[in-house]
């Protein structure tokens, strides 16, 4: 089977399904709160055991809104020679 | 969501408006080196902001490699040409050759500026010698790597052995083991799975200097870096997304429709703030300094998302690499657009893509649908609203828009967790007749 035929079948098992309890779910989201993710601990997490010596073409995101491309495009003259 | 037809430019994006990106990428970096190459920077306060020399050089080193595909433009040669002899001595500085001596398993990552160099044809015989002697200790491989920093360092030693006359290695077993065999995890995976995946493509295909097998079908990689695509241009994140349209002109000539529109997303905030932004830097943390301080900070926040420009420019001015100029037509149906965008929340928060949205015919609106489904799941899954998961997935299957790795993990997601909700049901109530997990979900 064709690979996006493989992604409809699946889609489809589930919208064929009975509909989901989407109040029980909600109220299991509530209880373990919005902090959940395991995904968002600091790099490897058991002993620091993948240390890394530095990483090539990859940056922090900060997780603030990229800042006004006027103000920035301001700044940027200061780049210029 | 309209644009007078007429205004519409037809074939690729221009070849000089490429070339004029490339170049100012090429002129960051030079800043860039002779700002940092020596001791890297240092934020005053904040560490997390410090940059290592190490990764400045060898960053640099990557983009002029990957530049010298293009170098029958002048403009570019002589670029090439002059960060490449400013990184030598930096390249192989004491400093870097006692690392080689110390530290045998990073030997690689030591050399990196200089594998780069020596394949622009600047080599250096005595710093070969001991990189010689550093990968072929016994302790060389002791350090644990996961599979695409295995593939970077396989990249590194392959180019530099093919220097040496040696012949390529065609597959790799690390490319097998890595996230380019297997799906993304789409929703639940982070931002470092995301430049994992990005990685390993690039030292996979050598930047298409001489690119070894994808270990999955070129549709099957993209069909996952179109997921990436809409999220991180949503989230507004350009260095990702950057990395992820490099996908489409690393593995072939042909540009999705999805894949067109980032690319014209992230030359219109270029165009607009002067370089590729980051939320790293900071208006107010600029005004608060001034002088050489202020212009490093800056330097220091800006030049990593535009090297990543840089290297998808350079990428696209491979012959007959190039996006499209339009947002290629899909098969997607008439209206589709308008029925997404007002199935989801597109007021909160605000991005700039949706300004370029705007300019778009009705058209090439819809040719977007697939997009428009991809940064909807991204953001509902987010906020927890699987209600509102279902009811776009719904929408995709009457789209014909569900043959995506994005929609059939958002609906394997639904199936988990309506699953867990009735294990919760069942524990409040007792155990069911049918154990069946999918048949007893009401």
């Amino acid at each position: 089977m064709k690979t996006s035929e493989q992604h409809r079948q699946l889609v489809k098992k589930l919208l064929d399904a009975k509909a989901v309890d989407f109040a029980a779910i909600g109220k299991i989201v509530a209880e373990v709160g919005p902090s959940l993710s395991l995904a968002d601990e600091p790099g490897d997490w058991f002993c620091g055991t993948n240390r890394i010596f530095f990483h090539v073409y990859r940056v922090f995101n900060p997780g603030l809104p990229v800042e006004d491309l006027g103000e920035l495009a301001a700044k940027a003259q200061e780049l210029q020679r | 969501m309209k644009r007078n037809p007429a205004d519409k430019m037809s074939g690729k994006w221009e070849e000089s408006d490429l070339v004029r990106r490339a170049c100012h990428a090429l002129d960051i970096a030079k800043l860039t080196v002779e700002q940092f190459a020596a001791n890297g920077y240092v934020h005053s306060t904040d560490p997390a902001k410090n940059v290592r020399s190490e990764k400045v050089l060898s960053e640099t080193a990557i983009l002029v490699l990957h530049a010298s595909s293009i170098d029958f433009y002048p403009d570019v040669r002589t670029r090439i040409a002059s960060l490449a002899e400013y990184l030598i001595p930096f390249a192989r500085s004491e400093r870097t050759l006692l690392g080689l001596c110390l530290e045998p398993s990073l030997a690689w990552d030591y050399a990196l500026p200089h594998v780069c160099l020596t394949r622009l044809g600047y080599g250096d015989a005595q710093f070969d010698e001991l990189l010689s002697r550093s990968v072929r200790s016994s302790a060389h491989a002791g350090r644990e790597r996961v599979p695409h920093r295995v593939l970077e360092q396989e990249w590194l030693a392959r180019g530099w052995n093919e220097t040496k006359g040696a012949r390529a290695i065609t597959h790799s077993r690390a490319a097998r083991a890595s996230i380019l065999s297997r799906p993304l995890d789409l929703f639940g995976g982070t931002r470092d799975d995301i430049y994992a995946f990005t990685h390993a493509l690039m030292y996979v295909t050598d930047f298409n200097l001489r690119p070894a097998p994808l270990p999955r079908p070129r549709p099957m990689i993209l069909g996952e870096a179109e997921a990436a695509l809409s999220r991180s241009v949503d989230d507004q994140d350009y260095d990702l997304a950057g990395e992820v349209l490099l996908s489409w002109p690393l593995t072939g000539k042909s540009w999705s429709a999805s894949a067109t529109f980032a690319f014209r997303v992230l030359a219109r905030v270029e165009d607009k703030a002067g370089f590729l932004p980051t939320p790293s830097t900071r208006i107010a943390e600029l005004d608060a300094l001034d002088g050489p301080q202020r212009k490093q900070l800056l330097l220091a926040t800006v030049y990593h998302t535009a090297y990543v420009m840089g290297l998808l420019c350079v990428a696209s001015l491979r012959p007959g690499f190039a996006p499209p100029m339009s947002v290629p037509m899909t098969a997607s149906k008439c209206g589709s657009a308008k029925k997404i965008l007002a199935a989801i929340d597109l007021d909160s928060p605000s991005a700039h893509w949706q300004e370029e949205f705007q300019e778009l015919t009705a058209a090439e609106a819809d040719s977007l649908a697939g997009f428009l489904i991809n940064v909807g799941l991204h953001r509902r899954i987010a906020k927890r609203d699987f209600r509102g998961v279902r009811q776009l997935l719904e929408l995709a299957w009457e789209l014909d828009l569900a043959n995506t790795p994005a929609a059939s993990q958002s609906a394997q997601l639904l199936d988990r967790i309506g699953t867990l909700a009735k294990f919760k049901e069942n524990a409040r109530c007792g155990p069911p007749r049918d154990q069946s997990p999918l048949a007893a979900i009401t």
